[in-house]
């Protein structure tokens, strides 16, 4: 029952789909505040090679997690200037951000004099729970025996819904987002509440990014990440700027991801490269259904996301 | 409230200052790059020496940096005039190879007796075709559902690829070489479909690139059509009211945007490479295209000088194995190009001066009032 085929691929979809997960989350956070930013691929990137790098000379995982949120959360801090204090185009300072991240974290991955690519990850976040739990029909391997990483999205997710809708600061963010005038006039600071959460954004995207470089693939490469960070802006979107929401379509584009594997098992007979294109087919055809004109409003979109804002120009 | 600078919108800048921010950013761009060389243990100033010496130090280096440059006259332009109109079009990667696809498929099916002119052309432009029906499926959910055209470019950028790797890599397909039997690659296409080379790896694709860029400016410029385009780039509302077709518009730029960038891929089949060849036309060539748009200020004819130096940078790259240099250290440059040039926009459209004026001018007014 556990080792069937569509057990199999639900469990290795929430592992292809947490980095995406905290991504996704991120990205939430940041738009909610009424900043698009497009650098995810690169603060992911970023996050990756350092998250990696600190765990191969510390040997602590848990440091290289600190690493990875901390360089996701310095890159974005490029782009919360460009786009909050210098308020221009977020589209392509975003942009910058990639190519930049991208950039530096293959520099840094090949530079020095024992230089980390190719190198395997000195430790590997291993399955926690697994034990008798995990022998549970069904439930228990979806549940039980992932790593701690996984745990951490669910509360991560959870936060971030709970910070978002039922707390104070959540509202206020919002109304960042919805309204930053009307915010500013009612005392809020718009300029540090979208610092903060660009940020945060950062950070995730960060970690998410060492999600692949200590657990799907514990070494490092030159494209550790796929399109991950690219992925995550779409899933935004379809996930309505909703936490929660974020959860389910990330596992959902994992799955598409692990779907070659899966046709392989049933000896189904597709081209991996046709597959390979599934999940950004999905997404196209999610945003024509779900997000075009003004239903993107009706989704939850932030009102001024995108939109630079200054104090002078009311 | 008394603020130490006052930043306020500034009319109109003056050219020097446009001249010199996008100068600025590079040098910036520079010293961060030196920064990253001088952290990992390499003499900075080595490396920037060996990559001028590879980009500009002999006429063939010089030729490959043109090489280089020429499809990214063509991405920056796509870019270019797409995010003038606010169309953001990050798409120009899947155009490129798209257009890739179509002029190899139709330098592949052309019989060989076809004469070089026509099957020039035939490939050349089957390239644009190509760009610009890739272009559509993003364009025309945009202008008739509203549908937000970055993730749709982005998604069909990926989309692209994998078809681009299906068609050599994993089937039988018309595009892949069948003589090819150690590694696949792509089919060549007919000998005539082939864009003269007049000096050492240097076609005159280049030409025609120059030329779209310039062509570009001149429609823009000093055309009936191009000036309802500058009225729809400043305010959708005011073109309405000036009763201009603004979905029109914003669809006939998407399109010519990506047969832009579709031209691209078809000149690389049709010149350098003679076949559709996916790792050769994977490079981030669209993505840099922004660069070249971005520190040009979107004016197509700055793109021209722009795309050699990033042609440059493309060019200088893998040569810089050779010292044990990561070629990666391209990407952090033109990424540091991008932040500083988009920052820069700042500088271009505010003003920043010191207050104590203003102050004065107030209180000598409340002073006036009060005697």
């Amino acid at each position: 029952m556990n080792d069937s085929v569509l057990i199999l691929t639900m469990v290795a979809a929430m592992g292809l789909g947490t980095p995406i997960v905290y991504a996704t989350v991120g990205e939430i956070l940041t738009e909610r505040s009424g900043i698009l930013n497009l650098g995810v691929q690169g603060m992911m990137m970023i996050g990756a090679v350092m998250g990696f790098w600190a765990t191969f000379e510390t040997g602590s995982l848990w440091l290289g997690v600190v690493a990875a949120m901390i360089a996701g959360a310095l890159l974005s801090v490029i782009h919360a200037f460009n786009s909050v204090t210098l308020r221009v185009s977020q589209i392509v300072s975003g942009l910058a951000l990639t190519i930049f991240g991208t950039g530096a974290a293959r520099f840094i991955g090949r530079a020095g004099a024992e230089p980390l690519i190719g190198m395997p990850s000195r430790e590997v976040f291993k399955p926690v729970l697994s034990g008798g739990l995990a022998d549970i029909p069904v439930v228990g391997p979806l549940v039980f025996g992932h790593d701690a990483l996984i745990y951490l999205s669910w509360v991560v997710v959870a936060a971030a819904s709970y910070y978002l809708f039922r707390t104070r600061h959540g509202l206020t963010l919002r109304a960042v987002g919805e309204d930053p005038a009307s915010a500013e006039a009612a005392g809020i600071k718009v300029s540090l509440v979208r610092y903060l959460h660009v940020m945060i954004g950062g950070a995730l995207a960060g970690l998410g990014g060492a999600y692949f470089s200590l657990v799907l693939v514990p070494s490092w490469q030159d494209k550790p990440i796929g399109q991950a960070g690219w992925i995550a802006v779409a899933l935004v979107i379809l996930a309505s700027w909703r936490p929660w929401r974020a959860l389910w379509v990330a596992y959902l584009f994992g799955a598409a991801g692990r779907i070659s594997f899966t046709f392989q098992t049933l000896e189904v007979n597709v081209p991996s490269d046709i597959l390979a294109m599934l999940p950004y087919v999905l997404a196209i055809v999610a945003m024509l259904l779900l997000a075009s004109g003004k239903r993107a409003r009706l989704l939850g979109a932030p009102a001024a996301l995108g939109v630079p804002y200054s104090r002078e120009e009311r | 409230m008394t603020r130490r600078f006052i930043v306020e919108p500034r009319g109109l800048a003056t050219w020097w200052l446009k001249l010199l921010i996008p100068v600025a950013a590079v040098i910036a761009a520079l010293v961060i790059g030196a920064v990253f060389l001088s952290i990992t243990g390499n003499a900075w100033l080595e490396v920037y020496k060996k990559m001028a010496d590879t980009a500009f130090g002999s006429g063939r280096g010089f030729a490959e940096t043109l090489v280089s440059a020429t499809p990214l006259i063509l991405t920056g332009v796509a870019a270019a005039i797409a995010f003038k109109m606010l169309v953001w079009n990050i798409g120009g990667e899947g155009q490129l190879i798209f257009g890739a696809i179509t002029a190899a498929g139709v330098g592949v099916w052309l019989a060989d007796g076809t004469p070089a002119l026509i099957a020039v052309i035939l490939v050349v432009a089957a390239g644009a075709v190509g760009g610009a029906f890739w272009a559509s499926l993003s364009a025309l959910p945009r202008v008739y559902l509203g549908t937000n055209e970055i993730i749709t470019t982005l998604m069909l950028n990926f989309i692209a690829l994998h078809l681009m790797q299906y068609l050599v890599y994993g089937s039988y397909s018309p595009w892949r070489d069948p003589e090819a039997t150690q590694f696949p690659q792509g089919r060549p296409i007919l000998d005539g479909g082939r864009i003269p080379e007049f000096f050492h790896r240097l076609d005159w694709g280049i030409f025609i690139a120059a030329a779209v860029a310039i062509f570009a400016w001149f429609v823009i410029a000093k055309t009936r059509s191009g000036f309802e385009y500058r009225i729809v780039g400043d305010s959708f509302d005011t073109a309405r009211y000036a009763g201009i077709r603004v979905p029109r518009k914003v669809l006939g730029t998407f399109l010519a945007s990506g047969a832009s960038a579709g031209l691209a891929g078809s000149i690389l089949v049709a010149g350098i490479l003679g076949k559709m060849d996916p790792r050769s036309l994977d490079l981030g060539l669209g993505f840099t295209g922004i660069i070249v748009a971005a520190l040009a200020r979107l004016n197509p004819v700055a793109i021209i000088p722009v795309a050699v130096l990033m042609g440059a940078l493309n060019n200088a790259g893998p040569s810089l194995q050779s010292i044990g240099v990561p070629s990666a250290v391209v990407m952090i440059l033109q990424g540091a190009i991008l932040i500083f040039a988009v920052g820069g926009e700042f500088l271009i459209l505010n003003r920043i001066r010191r207050p104590e004026r203003h102050v004065a001018e107030v209180k000598a007014a409340a002073e006036g009032s009060a005697a």
